[in-house]
């Protein structure tokens, strides 16, 4: 049997093609590598763990580049009408599909979260015979599974928006609202307030969760520092509510006249 | 006469490019697709109600630059192979290759026509994306002069940055469609295979990070070595930092510039290299 050269050129083409490509690639990375760095730093989006919960949901659309938004955003409406049907796995398989897509916006994280902590408990309250039937103990382990969904989903937000004031607060909220723990709501409305960012209602609320747990003189010496800081012109800062606080803790630690703080 | 007695021409090549741009921009498709896409992008307006997450003109350049990647792409890949096999297959190849035309003159010429026609495209929908922010931007500012004191909210020059690399991988992609043409016998496969490539390319990185995870040294090789095979196409979409931080960054814009200008030489180069082998 004769060897016919010619039917092998194809074969020999399509080799030198992929070792062209394969040469250019690796050639290419000292000038590609540095700039994906950035590139990829700057855009959280693309990391493959946030992109787990979006693959096989047929939004490569919104995941090629553009569109992100937009997908986004339709999905946070189909969200919302699968939360009215009080339907848990779909509603919080379609919030995180929001964040995965789209990561920047704090509304979907923020939201997202408060339909896991606080309706889904009540759903599935609803679902295991309502509130009468239920005894208080299910409630209480609906609450702690549902609100430890919405704290680490809360964190992996955190992984997006590393120490928004508005992120950890929500988390603090969690601790506070759904699982009563006030202790840990206040290390979180402290970590919070400690971010140059933060609304002036943190430090406040921290002072008052130190307050419940009857640490009045650290709450006193926390307003004490806090009080210089804010501006007396802003509505926001509510200077005049802190110092109306110092003069009450002053009364219960019953702190000396001369001692008491000067504005 | 043959190839061989004569020099490679620009002038040809030019000839080549200027036809090809003429025949592209006759096409009913690009106009069908500037349409659509510009409609689109002024659709944004009434888009904004459904706006949750992002700032307003965040969400317009966001979304403009969506309709430029998905449009712009499709035009892209269906374009480069309707032009490249209406040649073949109406017979003006052969006519046009028994004259002494060098195959990367034919090859580039229609590259070059293609990039063209996607340059007007790119050009239109950033142009159109701009406007829209202007004018949205203007309105937002005379509403709250005080807040804003009259200072700019959107980096243009970002944009327009970001406009042209977008072109630049436009042009890899027309490049790559020109290589899968120069060895397929059909349009059909061209487009599919394109969009197969666009969609590894967009997503390659994702096998780099799994390839980092993987213990089985000959699936993790074969993996390293398909992502310097396929360009990283994500590199190129630089339009989420517009507006973030310090915004888009000269040196990155430089290196991603050269990246893809690198790829459409060595991926033209290669479609030469495989057309030259082809019979027509």
């Amino acid at each position: 049997m004769k060897f016919d050269a010619a039917a092998l050129r194809p074969f020999r083409t399509g080799l030198v093609v992929v070792l062209g490509l394969f040469v250019a690639g690796l050639a290419l990375r000292p000038i590609e590598g540095p700039a994906w760095e950035e590139v990829r730093a700057k855009q959280p989006a693309l990391r493959l763990d946030s992109l787990k919960d979006a693959l096989g949901q047929g939004v490569t659309v919104g995941l090629l580049g553009g569109f992100r938004a937009i997908v986004a955003d339709f999905i946070w409406i189909r969200t919302n009408s699968v939360w009215e049907t009080y339907d848990l796995p779909k509603t919080q398989t379609s919030i995180k599909l929001v964040t995965a897509i789209d990561p920047r916006p704090l509304y979907f994280w923020l939201n997202g979260s408060r339909m896991i902590a606080y309706d889904m408990p009540n759903w599935r309250i609803d679902k295991a015979g309502g509130y009468d039937a239920v005894p208080e103990s299910v409630k209480r382990r609906f609450d702690e599974e549902q609100s430890s969904v919405a704290i680490e989903y809360l964190e992996g937000g955190l992984g997006f928006h590393p120490e928004h004031p508005l992120l950890v607060l929500e988390i603090g909220n969690v601790h506070l609202n759904r699982l009563k723990d006030v202790e840990t709501a206040s290390r979180y409305y402290l970590r919070a307030s400690q971010h140059p960012d933060a609304p002036y209602y943190a430090a406040r609320i921290y002072a008052e969760l130190l307050r419940r747990q009857e640490r009045h003189a650290e709450a006193y010496a926390f307003l004490k520092a806090l009080y210089p800081t804010l501006p007396k012109d802003n509505v926001m800062a509510q200077a005049a509510v802190v110092l109306e606080r110092i003069r009450e803790l002053e009364e219960e630690l019953s702190i000396p006249e001369a001692e008491r703080f000067k504005e | 006469m043959s190839v061989a007695s004569v020099p490679f021409s620009f002038g040809r090549l030019g000839l080549i490019a200027g036809n090809t741009f003429l025949e592209a921009v006759r096409q009913k498709l690009f106009l069908f697709l500037v349409l659509i896409t510009l409609g689109l992008v002024l659709s944004v307006l009434f888009l904004l109600t459904f706006n949750f997450g992002s700032s307003e003109l965040k969400f317009i350049a966001d979304f403009g630059f969506g309709a430029l990647t998905f449009f712009g792409s499709a035009l892209t890949i269906a374009t480069t192979a309707q032009l490249f096999f209406s040649e073949i297959e109406n017979r003006t190849a052969l006519t046009l290759l028994a004259k002494p035309i060098w195959r990367a003159e034919f090859v580039f010429g229609k590259f070059l026509g293609v990039f063209a026609v996607i340059g007007v495209f790119c050009a239109l929908t950033i142009g159109t994306t701009i406007a829209l922010l202007m004018v949205r931007e203007g309105q937002i500012l005379a509403a709250a002069t005080d807040e804003f004191e009259a200072r700019s909210l959107i980096a243009y020059g970002d944009l327009l940055v970001v406009g042209l690399l977008q072109w630049l991988k436009f042009g890899v992609l027309t490049a790559i469609v020109l290589l899968i043409a120069s060895f397929s016998n059909t349009n059909l496969f061209t487009v599919v295979t394109g969009f197969f490539v666009l969609v590894i390319c967009h997503l390659q990185y994702l096998a780099r990070d799994q390839w980092s995870n993987v213990d089985n040294i000959l699936l993790s090789g074969a993996v390293r070595a398909l992502s310097f095979i396929f360009p990283n196409f994500q590199l190129f979409n630089l339009a989420d930092e517009i507006g973030q931080g310090s915004g888009v960054s000269g040196e990155v814009a430089l290196r991603v510039a050269g990246y893809g200008l690198v790829y459409i030489a060595v991926i033209g180069g290669l479609a030469v290299y495989s057309f030259r082998n082809r019979e027509i």
